[in-house]
């Protein structure tokens, strides 16, 4: 019985584990003052669907290829989406004119840089990959 | 139309003159290019597909340029080439004003002022962008190509607005703008091209509230369009019996849809319910009010993110109280046969279409893409005039078609 457990005890760590491992930080410029966000807000910062931060500021969302195994991973574990929803939704706001489509950045060291210098801007990296420049948000509300 | 482009022309000039040109920064540019191939065992869909038809490109641009907080401008050049019925000469698919009223973190409502798509079920306000479709061609039961332009684009003012819940997203888009009826329209609702034309003189209305539920893995839409077109017969038409007279035609248009996106598989059904009613337009149409009915199912598995397979199930009434096309039929029989057998009498099977659909997409990456679908058809419900002798098409055929398509 004991041995049962432990080996569904293993194999329930082997198959979090990578969740876990791959959570990805949200980033945004460093003048920013918001510390959380709720997970619906998120989606519809990165669905391009909210146009302002809370003090009226511009939003300038940046993403990484669909195909970038950080972006796939934070759209399932932060967002709670696959890719192809995301991509859905904005062809629908690209073309039928309703809105528009994310800045796609090739590299996360280039998230990095357009983070930290442009004003309003949110992204995400991977947790190795933060630096002092641009500012991390918390805990998910 | 005018109107709305000196509309927008203004706001460009006043917002410009304010802000210090960092507005330049947001302008997007997007666009499309697709040909399709289609083969057909019999009958005509896309041009001469009994012997293979190419007549099927798609190509468009859009640009959108932010002008300030409040001020958005987008529009669309589109050129489609769809055999018989659609030349391919370019048009303005959509010029657009969005006008942010209210935002915040819960949500924004707005206005789009201008040249709208109609939010009709999940496709119709993409519908010619290959990359956005379920398949080589749209599901033509609940967005019927040889009608799109009426259902397309109109010109007008949308009211909208996206609430963000707890658990999903509200989003409403409703308004009222004058529809584009073209010949394709004529030929469909009244039979052929006759001397006289289909008008717009009143503006439709048209509307959309979806709900997304969890980040969109349950998105549930109810839509409708109801509109009303004036038909001038021309001198010619006011043949007895079998002519028209000046009247009006009235669509009301219905669709609910839903879907579910799992990271796999995904679902999703459509169901249009449809009235059409002829007013005043006497001769063959004294009793011709339909009520058409399409339902599409689809199921879609991706292998991995390049490769997916769907299969799909379509039908459509174009009286579902006549599903079989037989009482029809057996009037237009007997109409003939008083005239002396001059009418040309539609096979009952003109009446409703059933498919099977099954077909496999390839994305070479992000931009490219390749399609085939094998249709199995009973039924011709869905094919036009404009391409086929209505009176000699066959029941029974297959179609397959493949696109190469493109967008950036």
């Amino acid at each position: 019985m004991t041995k049962l457990l432990r080996c569904s005890l293993i194999i329930g760590c082997l198959l979090i584990a990578p969740n876990l491992v791959a959570a990805q930080v949200l980033i945004v410029h460093p003048a920013n003052n918001t510390t959380e966000l709720s997970r619906n807000t998120l989606r519809a910062i990165f669905a391009m669907r909210t146009p302002q931060w809370p003090d009226g500021s511009p939003l300038q969302v940046f993403v990484l290829d669909d195909s970038d195994s950080t972006h796939t991973s934070f759209c399932k574990h932060i967002l709670g989406m696959f890719p192809y929803q995301l991509r859905r939704i904005w062809d629908r706001q690209v073309f039928s004119g309703t809105g528009t489509a994310p800045i796609t950045v090739k590299t996360e060291q280039e998230m990095l840089e357009r983070v930290s210098t442009t004003k309003g801007a949110i992204g995400y990296v991977l947790p190795e990959k933060v630096d002092d420049s641009v500012k991390t948000l918390g805990e998910l509300l | 139309m005018r109107y709305i482009l000196c509309l927008l022309f203004f706001v460009s000039i006043t917002v410009s003159a304010d802000d210090d040109g960092q507005w330049l920064d947001s302008l997007q540019l997007h666009g499309f290019a697709s040909q399709g191939l289609v083969f057909t065992t019999d009958n005509n869909f896309y041009g001469d597909s009994e012997h293979g038809s190419a007549a099927f490109t798609e190509l468009g641009i859009n640009a959108s340029l932010q002008l300030s907080s409040k001020f958005r401008v987008a529009g669309q050049l589109l050129s489609r080439h769809a055999g018989d019925m659609d030349n391919g000469s370019p048009r303005l698919d959509y010029a657009l004003l969005d006008i942010n009223l209210i935002s915040s973190m819960k949500g924004r409502l707005g206005l789009y002022l201008g040249r709208i798509k109609n939010p009709l079920g999940l496709y119709n306000d993409t519908r010619d962008i290959a990359h956005t479709r379920q398949g080589v061609f749209t599901s033509q039961v609940i967005y019927f190509d040889k009608v799109r332009d009426l259902t397309m684009s109109a010109d007008g003012v949308h009211l909208y607005g996206e609430y963000i819940l707890d658990k999903g997203t509200l989003l409403i888009q409703a308004g009222l703008g004058y529809p584009i009826p073209d010949e394709n329209v004529e030929i469909t609702y009244l039979g052929q091209n006759w001397a006289g034309s289909l008008e717009s003189n009143r503006p439709a209305m048209v509307g959309r509230v979806m709900y997304e539920h969890d980040g969109g893995r349950w998105i549930f839409a109810l839509s409708g369009a109801s509109l009303e077109l004036d038909f001038n017969a021309g001198a010619a038409d006011a043949i007895p019996i079998v002519g028209v007279n000046s009247g009006t035609l009235e669509i009301d248009y219905s669709v609910l849809s839903a879907q579910f996106n799992g990271e796999k598989w995904q679902f999703t059904s459509e169901l249009a319910i449809q009235k059409a009613s002829y007013i005043g337009i006497g001769g063959l149409f004294s009793d011709a009010d339909t009520k058409p009915l399409g339902f599409m199912v689809e199921a879609n598995y991706k292998w991995s993110p390049r490769w997916q397979t769907y299969i799909r199930n379509e039908l459509f009434y174009l009286d579902r109280e006549d599903k079989s096309g037989s009482e029809f039929n057996k009037q237009l029989q007997a109409l003939s046969d008083s005239l002396g057998g001059a009418l040309p009498v539609l096979p009952a099977h003109t009446r409703y279409s059933r498919s099977w659909i099954i077909g496999t997409r390839w994305d070479f990456n992000k931009n490219l893409m390749v399609r085939a679908d094998y249709h199995f058809n009973k039924g011709t419900a869905y094919i036009s005039a404009a391409e086929n002798d209505m009176t000699s098409v066959k029941e029974n055929w297959d179609m397959f078609a493949l696109s190469l398509s493109y967008r950036f």
